[in-house]
Formats: C-alpha cells, structure tokens, sequence
C-alpha cells in the first residue's frame, strides 16, 4: 500500500467518527415560554373578549404540551376549561390553529387524528410559534363561536410578539 | 274544648308554622360569595412572587368552592412534580377545610386515615384555604420550595394580598 490510501482512510476515518458523533452529540438548544410569557398570553386573550362581552377560559402549553397557565374565567360554563385545554394541544400537536385542523378534517371523520387523545375539530386555539417552530399553543372557549375565541387567542400572541424570537 | 288542648292546638299550629317556615328557607336558592379569576390570579401571582424574591421557584393552583382549578401556573423552573402537587395540596386544604399542613399533623402516625384514600389528598404542607369569615371559599397549594413551611409561608403573602377583597 502506498502512502496515499493509507492517508484517504485516516482522513475518510476521521471525518466519519469526529462528523457524525459530534452533530449527533450535541445538546439540542431550545428556547421555550416562560412562565410570566404565557400568563401574558392567557391573560391578554381573557381581557379581550371580557372587552367584547364574552367570559372565556384559557390554555396555554410548552413545547411538549404541558399545561403552563389554566384560567377558568368568571362566569363560564364548566365545559371552557377541558374545550379551552383541548383546541391548545391540538393546535400544539398539529402545528396549525385548531380551526384550521377542523376545516382538514371535516368530511373525513375517520381522520387518525381525531382518534388521539385530547384532539378536538374546533377553532379557537393558535400555535405559538418562533418562526417557523411551535414552541406551544394558546387555547380559549366560551366566546359565541371560535373564531371569536381564536380572535382573543390572537391578541394574547401579538401581545407578547416582540419577545418571540 | 279545654284551654289545655288549645294550647296543645296553638302549639301544633305553631309548630306547624315554624316548619312552613323552615320549608320556605329551604327552598331559598343559596348565597354564597365566589373568588373571581382576577382574585385567584392576584393571589397565586403573589405567592409565586414571595417565593421568587426568596430564591425558590413555585408552582400555583388556586380552586374555587367546589375544588374547581382556577388558576395553574406552572413554573418553568420547578420540578415536575410541583404541578401536581400544588394541585393537591390546594385540593387538600379545600376540602379539609383547613392547612393542609394541619391535615399532615393530624394523620401523622394514622397511615391508615380514610382521607388518605381519597383522590387528590395529600398529607403535605404548602396549601391554606381561603376563606370568607368561616366560609371557605377556595384554597391556594404551593410546591417547589425546599420545604411544605416555606411553601405555606408564600401561599399566605398570596392571600394576605388580597385579604381586603376576602369579605
């Protein structure tokens, strides 16, 4: 063997283990809603539509899907709290408004994904987003119909843009 | 007619009245004062904060009358289990009527006392019921201090907060 293969494979060797072990090793570097950030979303969305007349209940989960801030807002029917829970780990899950799952869905009942847990077709929850990643998901029930709710959902976001980067 | 047997009369007649009048209350519809969502806020928020200028990262839940969750905050700087727990601590103090805290002293020793077989108790310091005079009308848990004492301690400056509101 002359010199030059024996170098190719050192080098070939080389960059096999220090690429591949490096990337896959690496720490994933994730940024995520505080606490104080998604209380401002909760609570921005719930004063809106109380603004406009409506009691509303809200949602607001991480990247995992686990519940940050639950409101249940003065006055409203039981059902806000789970429905509000609901549309968030939708609209988390899917990475789309919870309404825009129902119009996907609609026609099609035997969509898996309607077959998941906590899973519902009803507008009224948007993902929270940096960029193009979802970090989490705003959900609101008990407005006179979702687009509504996903009106003050929106509003909690806007609320709070500046800091989603 | 003796006056004997009308006064028996007289007395069955008031008697009879006195339960009108007993059906007639329970008939009422029940009043009763209710936290609101800003009060319940207010007060995890308050607690969450006193913990916070301590060094120590809680998690919140404040439950209405009936247990109902009505606010949950979860800290993304506590451990897992604190959202749980303050759950349950809240839950412990509503229904017991009293700091769940007290509840722990009181089954210290009793492993086996029915309540801790119920769902959602917890023989853990950390959680104080609201009250209205001698109404309870809520209770506020905390967990993820280093100890059920500084938990209490962060859960009473929440409700102390609002002491004002509370009549």
């Amino acid at each position: 063997m002359s010199r030059k293969p024996y170098l190719i494979a050192g080098l070939s060797l080389t960059a096999m283990v220090v690429g591949a072990v490096s990337v896959n090793a690496q720490l994933v570097a994730n940024k995520d809603l505080s606490l104080p950030m998604a209380m401002t979303i909760a609570q921005t969305a719930i004063a809106t539509c109380k603004s406009q007349g409506y009691s509303v209940s809200a949602h607001v989960l991480g990247r995992n899907g686990e519940i940050l801030v639950s409101m249940r807002g003065d006055e409203t029917a039981p059902h806000t709290m789970e429905n509000s829970f609901k549309k968030a780990w939708t609209s988390r899950a899917q990475r789309i408004p919870s309404g825009k799952f129902a119009e996907n869905v609609k026609g099609n009942p035997n969509a898996g994904a309607l077959h998941l847990s906590n899973m519902v077709p009803a507008q009224g929850a948007l993902p929270i987003m940096i960029g193009e990643e979802t970090i989490g998901a705003i959900g609101v029930s008990g407005a006179p119909g979702g687009d509504k709710d996903e009106a003050c959902a929106k509003t909690g976001i806007d609320k709070v843009a500046a800091d989603l980067k | 007619m003796s006056p004997t047997v009308h006064r028996i009369a007289g007395l069955s007649l008031a008697t009879a009245l006195a339960c009108g009048l007993a059906a007639t209350a329970g008939a009422q519809l029940l009043t009763h004062k209710d936290l609101s969502l800003a009060t319940a806020t207010a007060i995890a928020q308050g607690a969450i904060d006193a913990c916070k200028a301590q060094g120590y990262n809680v998690s919140a839940h404040v439950v209405g009358r009936e247990g109902q969750v009505i606010v949950a905050l979860r800290n993304e700087k506590a451990g897992l289990a604190t959202y749980e727990n303050s759950m349950k601590k809240a839950y412990t103090a509503r229904t017991l009527r009293m700091s769940s805290g007290k509840f722990a002293e009181n089954v210290k020793g009793n492993t086996t006392a029915g309540q801790l077989y119920l769902t959602n108790i917890t023989p853990a310091q950390g959680a104080l019921p609201i009250m209205v005079g001698n109404d309870t009308v809520g209770a506020i848990g905390i967990s993820g201090a280093p100890g059920g004492d500084k938990d209490e301690a962060c859960a009473k400056v929440g409700i102390d907060k609002v002491a004002a509101q509370l009549k």
